[in-house]
């Protein structure tokens, strides 16, 4: 990677907010958004978009924020795990994994959300085997997939009355 | 109000207005152990020095404080493993938390309820065992008069201070509400928004970020060289990184802080650091031979009747070897932690797993007593047993003490993967013995475990520890087989390590039952009775026998004594296979956790050696289960993990140590081949609990393995049981079908070594003439006002069309200021100054000595130029062009750099021997337009014949480098290590470059059906952003003239021919898998407009790998691309692993064409090419 060697003002728009950062824009999305904004969703976990812990959206399609540059963001709108829901009032995705019980360490659940997030809009009938296989490059070690796939599919099944959110 | 989370136990003490149930602290240390503090609010803490590794214990200990003091679940608060206020009850391990270490929490907890009935009952003057006081929610009630006393109120303006009694009477289960019931996790609702805070995600104020360099004998931990090895680290080598704080050494420890982490993380590869070689570990491929060799102390574990007699007179002798490889804990989260160093103590916040023995290391290391250690426990990425986490505290407590400053550290993906303490492997071999009626009857087990207790890496690269082998009794989990045979011996032999290691789920117990149930299986199939009932007849533990029955009774079991009952379709077999295991872990005779059986349902495709596990069955009796969805989710984590480790998981060596450094070359399952799973719990509520965390994973790969047989009939004994390890054994069998890689051929004497030994012999002629040209006086710096705005801008196009700037400026450097360096076959040459610096640069030549310099090569003083600087295009420019580029030039500002001499090999160092050479093949002349072609054409050709300058890198040059032309020119040449590929219809992939591929390339920097512009290319593309739209079309007419009239080889090839199945059994494939498919295979709707497809890509198609494998080392980096970039793999895959990946995107994405040859070389050969660096503009 290459260092902060000539940071520049830019612009963000993450979870529908503004803001304005120092950085080298070759610097990873991953580490402006943990270290510049203090977001904890986005997870890194390999640096080389292997694990799909660290994915966010951009403009709704997701990326893994450890491979994009910062740099080429642009106007484009980022969300994070955080802009979903909170503890109080979780998103129905966020919901869904709290139901099923979806996670062990948790490390890799921003991933599992935020690659299921897109998938349900696209295809919010998704059967367990389109889910598993959207979900191929997101890494668990815990064995949580059963769960997580089970999660996907509830929050599916009710997608019809969140997606318009 | 104090939060009790953040006081030490002397704090928890003083506190007014609380409950507090404790012991006094072990001699030689200070304060006290909590167990259970209430306050006045009734809010309840539990203490408990083991942590939640991410199995959702903290769960269940709090389901089992609320249960016994009578209040809710959520009035519960568990503070899990920090030094400063948790007992110390030993690391996390052996499934012991439920089993053990919530024995003193649940007593701690009746023990508070107890006296808080009793105040109650002198409060409300009635006895305390009268049975009138019922307690619901922390409210104590009168049965007689319905008044109420809530705990809160018993202890305000008291200070209730009860010593741990253990004996304290506990709740019959019987009368259990909340333990024995599900519960949701108290953590996810936090974990799932992100609200939870990890170890990875403190911050303190004022806190740095650290980043550690390991040495290169990777995974290693013992040996001579270990601490010893650094020669020296050249702090220069990361000065121009603009925040960092200090680069620290001690031994071979070497950290960098910094202000910011891109800064730390940056450093990690700049740094400079020098080490002495590593001696070789020798190979672990063959692991069986390396773990006999390794010195060992026999330790007989039982002996009973006499195995050497029964064997030697037993009819059926069957005498097994099993092997296990070594595997990794792989958390998905590489370990960090945060260290706060101040008046000679440390706070460190880690994810330990061993919090009160890593207080203690950190003492030793930083020569404090443990007192002034404050381990604040964190969550972090699941670890399954030791991973690096004690590593980094250890690294950022020496980083903070260094800087003064709280520093987090964070380890790469590479470094956990390479440094963590690896599951050990383990050779286990059996000599054992059945009676004529087929009845086992000898046993005598073999075991060899290489030790396991990996310290802090810290202590050992510092010195502080001396990195001599210690040898640990680790080897004897679950060594004795659990069928009960008339003779039987067990014999574990303790050895010192071999490569790091730790315990990994299961540790020793799960090799060993791997060839427990292996050998039981096979013994069963010789005696030709079915596999479960066989073990029955030798299973003498009733809890045991019933975890069988109700296992195989609801996988549906069918009795049977032979393989292949289960039939198959096409290539692929059905099978099922069984094995049960009672995990019994720590010394020796250790204790029993949860009893497990496995029933798994495979398929075996038989022409492509792929194993599905399609099912797995998993039985289990854990006595009381305190959280029963809790349990199921344990026992699904636990199959899913060990059914990867046993189909896929195993660690690769390299004579210097560990060779994985990322997920393609250490693949664990993903989401598609999850097994379903089915959990039979047999209940036992009236017995005490037993662990769960590790004892489903026991059976896992015996059951596997012997459902493999089931389906095949070949026994497996070595996981992980891959396809190719399956063809291989199918094919011994005298089955299945495989192709052999083709041979590797033989390389060719290097071009260069020719050409340089014809160049020598064609100096004598040179030196004969004595060619000079004449200096052209200095000029005054010209004003640049008298040029037109328009003329400047127009050189200023042109000098982007012509690169100017990418060969003129170093990376990082002042633009146009020269400097940058060109290794020739003859030498290396370094760019020059063309700012208009009178002294440096061409400040002080006049127009005709610019224009003699582009078109005849002879400088102004009169030096001839060496033909790295293509005047020989250069000399087509129109008059008019080389007037704007020369204004252009003296428009911008002077910089002043003195050229830098070059470096070349006699005779090439003497320059007017280029007067012979411009003889020989320089031809002069300005371009002429072709009447016959369209005016767009004729632009285009002379755009790039001229100062578009193509030819000089993707024309090849002959001995004396120069350029040719005829049916060779734009032919594919080379540059900076690169190949560039030709552009007159004969470069590689399977289509066609059009005019518009051409545009799109030139423009964007990539075209979808050929490939993206990297290496050298990439700074082209970024010049060419100036140069108008229509110049941009007329170079692609121009060039796609030439694909019009060329017949390329394999340029009919059908895309379609991507996928062959036949090499998907490879690491290669592997690889590609885990690194490369991500973006590479990503599905239409995942929409990545950036990624090329690999079955067009040019590089893939070439006919050197150079491209491909200079792409995998250095990523891919455009500035064209506003996706992911593809990352450098340089420190992530070996030479090895490279030339895995090359011959398996060849073999798949270009089957048509020869296989690339000598691939390890290759990657060797490479990876000494320096990295592109662009220019910035």
């Amino acid at each position: 990677m290459r260092g902060s060697a000539q940071p520049v003002a830019i612009k963000l728009r993450v979870n529908g907010v503004a803001h304005v950062v120092s950085v080298d824009p070759q610097v990873p999305l991953l580490y402006v958004l943990r270290n510049d904004l203090s977001l904890n969703g986005p997870k890194y976990g390999c640096g080389l978009g292997q694990c799909g812990a660290c994915t966010v959206l951009l403009d709704g399609r997701a990326v893994r924020s450890c491979c994009l540059k910062t740099g080429s963001v642009g106007e484009r709108s980022v969300l994070t795990l955080e802009g979903l829901g909170t503890r109080a009032i979780p998103h129905a995705l966020q919901a869904a994994f709290i139901a099923e019980q979806a996670g062990q360490c948790g490390y890799c659940i921003n991933g599992m959300i935020m690659t299921a997030l897109p998938l349900l809009l696209r295809n919010p009938g998704v059967d367990a085997a389109g889910i598993a296989a959207a979900l191929r490059h997101n890494l668990c070690r815990c064995g949580a997939h059963v769960e997580i796939v089970r999660a996907i599919a509830r929050a599916a099944t009710g997608a019809a009355n969140w997606l318009h959110v | 109000m104090s939060e009790p989370a953040k006081l030490d136990g002397t704090a928890l003490m003083a506190l007014p207005d609380s409950l507090l149930v404790y012991r006094p602290a072990p001699a030689g240390t200070a304060g006290i152990e909590p167990f259970v503090l209430l306050e006045e609010s009734g809010r309840v803490y539990g203490f408990n020095g083991h942590v939640d590794l991410g199995t959702g214990v903290r769960t269940a200990l709090a389901q089992i404080v609320a249960e016994e003091l009578d209040v809710t679940l959520d009035r519960v608060t568990m503070i899990l493993g920090d030094t400063a206020r948790t007992p110390d009850q030993g690391p996390t391990i052996a499934s012991e938390t439920i089993q053990t270490s919530a024995v003193p929490l649940r007593a701690a907890a009746a023990q508070a309820r107890g006296h808080l009935l009793a105040i109650a009952a002198l409060r409300l003057g009635v006895g305390a065992d009268s049975g009138r006081l019922t307690v619901e929610d922390g409210v104590i009630c009168s049965g007689g008069d319905g008044r109420r006393l809530a705990y809160g109120e018993l202890v305000r303006g008291r200070r209730e201070r009860l010593i741990l009694d253990v004996a304290t009477p506990v709740k019959a289960p019987a009368s259990y509400r909340l333990v024995g019931t599900s519960v949701p996790r108290v953590d996810l609702p936090a974990k799932v928004t992100g609200e939870l805070i990890y170890v990875h995600d403190v911050r303190l104020p004022g806190m740095l970020h650290g980043r550690v360099v390991r040495p290169p004998y990777a995974g290693i931990d013992t040996g001579e060289f270990v601490g010893t090895s650094l020669i020296r680290v050249d702090r220069d080598s990361v000065a121009h990184l603009r925040s960092i704080v200090q680069v620290v050494s001690i031994g071979d420890f070497v950290g960098i802080v910094a202000e910011r982490e891109e800064d730390a993380a940056a450093a990690v590869s700049a740094l400079r650091v020098e080490w002495k070689a590593v001696p070789s570990l020798g190979s672990l491929d063959d692991l069986a031979t390396a773990l006999r060799a390794n010195p060992s102390q026999p330790r007989r574990l039982q002996d009973k009747g006499d195995v050497e007699r029964a064997f030697a007179s037993a009819p059926t002798k069957m005498a097994r070897t099993y092997l296990w490889p070594y595997q990794m804990h792989a958390s998905i989260g590489p370990s960090c932690a945060v260290a706060d160093w101040s008046d000679s103590a440390v706070r460190i916040w880690s994810g330990t797993q061993n919090p009160h023995l890593l207080r203690s290391d950190l003492a030793l290391l930083l020569d404090i007593p443990p007192v002034r250690v404050d381990v604040i426990r964190m969550e972090a990425s699941g670890c399954y047993g030791r991973n690096c986490a004690d590593d980094v505290a250890a690294d950022a407590a020496l980083l903070s003490r260094a800087v003064g400053r709280p520093v987090r550290v964070q380890l790469t993906r590479e470094q956990e993967h390479l440094w963590e303490p690896k599951g050990a492997a383990q050779l286990m071999e059996v000599k054992g013995a059945l009676d004529e009626g087929g009845g086992a009857v000898s046993y005598d087990f073999h075991t060899r475990y290489p030790s396991n207790g990996a310290r802090a890496l810290a202590l050992l690269l510092t010195g502080k520890v001396q990195p001599t082998p210690e040898v640990w009794q680790m080897g004897d989990r679950t060594s004795v087989s659990p069928y009960d045979l008339p003779n039987m011996r067990v014999t574990v032999h303790d050895m010192p390590p071999i490569v790091r290691a730790s315990w990994l789920r299961g540790v020793s117990a799960l090799p060993n039952t791997f060839a427990h149930e292996s050998w039981i299986d096979e013994a069963a199939a010789m005696a030709g009775v079915d596999p479960v009932e066989y073990r029955l007849r030798y299973l003498h533990d009733s809890r045991g026998v019933a975890v069988i029955e109700a296992t195989a009774e609801r996988s549906g079991w069918k009795t049977h004594t032979v393989p292949g009952s289960l039939g198959g379709e096409g290539d692929v077999r059905c099978g099922k296979g069984f094995a049960y295991a009672l995990y019994v872990h720590s010394k020796f005779p250790g204790s029993g956790a949860a009893w497990a059986a496995w029933v798994a349902d495979v398929t075996v495709n038989v022409r492509t050696g792929a194993v599905n596990v399609r099912k797995v069955t998993v039985g289990h009796d854990a006595g009381l289960v305190i959280n029963p969805d809790g349990l199921r989710h344990q026992i699904h984590g636990n199959v899913i993990q060990s059914t990867s480790r046993a189909l896929k998981e195993q660690v690769r060596f390299e004579p210097t140590g560990v060779a994985v450094a990322e997920w393609g070359g250490y693949p664990i399952m993903g989401f598609p081949e999850v097994p379903e799973i089915e959990v039979v719990l047999v209940p036992r509520p009236q017995e005490p609990p037993r662990g769960v965390g590790e004892s489903a994973s026991v059976p896992s790969a015996a059951a596997i393995a012997n459902a493999i047989y089931d389906a095949t009939g070949v026994r497996f004994r070595e996981p992980p049981f891959t396809p190719e390890k399956i063809l291989a054994g199918l094919q011994a069998a005298g089955g299945g079908a495989a192709a052999a890689l083709p041979a590797q051929g033989r390389t060719h004497k290097s071009f260069w070594a020719w050409l340089l030994a014809l160049g020598a012999g064609a100096t004598a002629l040179l030196l004969a003439m004595r060619p000079w040209r004449a200096a052209i006086p200095p000029i005054p710096r010209p004003n640049p006002s008298v040029y037109s705005a328009a003329t400047i801008e127009r050189g200023r196009t042109l000098a982007a069309l012509g690169d100017c700037a990418v060969c003129h400026t170093t990376p990082g450097g002042e633009r146009n200021a020269g400097g940058r360096r060109f290794e020739t076959p003859f030498g290396t040459v370094y760019s020059t100054n063309i700012t208009p610096d009178v002294q440096t640069g061409i400040g002080g030549w006049s127009y005709p000595a610019f224009a003699r310099a582009m078109r005849a090569g002879v400088g102004r003083d009169g030096r001839y130029l060496y033909p790295v600087f293509p005047y020989t295009d250069f000399s087509k420019a129109s008059d008019a062009d080389l007037q704007a580029l020369y204004a252009y030039l003296m428009s911008v500002r002077p910089v002043h750099a003195a050229p830098r001499p070059n470096q070349l090999a006699f005779p090439f160092s003497l320059r007017p021997l280029m007067a012979v050479w411009n003889l020989l093949f320089h031809r002069p002349g300005e371009f002429h337009d072709d009447p016959r072609r369209s005016n767009e054409w004729n632009r285009g050709a002379y755009l790039v014949e001229s100062l578009g300058h193509c030819a000089a890198c993707h024309s090849p040059r002959n001995f004396l480098g120069a350029e040719e032309a005829g049916s060779r020119y734009l032919a594919g040449g080379r540059v900076d290590g690169w190949d560039a590929p030709a552009l007159n219809g004969t470069g590689p992939g399977p289509l066609p470059w059009t005019a518009q591929e051409f545009y799109d390339y030139l423009r964007e920097g990539r075209s979808l059906r050929h490939g993206a512009a990297g290496g050298p290319m990439a700074a082209v593309v970024q010049e060419l952003r100036l140069v108008p739209e229509s110049d941009i079309r007329a170079m692609a007419a121009y060039l796609a003239s030439f694909a019009a009239s060329a017949e390329s080889p394999g340029r009919a090839a059908p895309l379609a021919s991507q996928g062959a199945q036949g090499i998907a059994a490879s690491a290669g494939a592997r690889l590609y898998e885990g690194a490369c498919a991500v973006c590479h295979d990503a599905p239409a709707e995942a929409d990545r407009p950036d990624t090329v497809p690999l079955a067009v890509s040019s590089t893939v198609h070439a006919a050197r790998p150079d491209n491909f494998i200079l792409t995998v080392l250095d990523g891919f980096d455009s500035a064209h691309t506003d996706s992911e970039v593809m990352p450098p793999f340089r420190s992530s895959l070996s030479n090895t692993q490279l030339a895995e990946l090359a011959a398996y995107s060849r073999g798949r994405f270009a089957p048509e064409a020869a296989p690339w040859k000598n691939l390890k070389k290759a990657a060797a050969r490479l990876r000494l090419v320096p990295s592109v660096e662009r220019t910035t503009p």
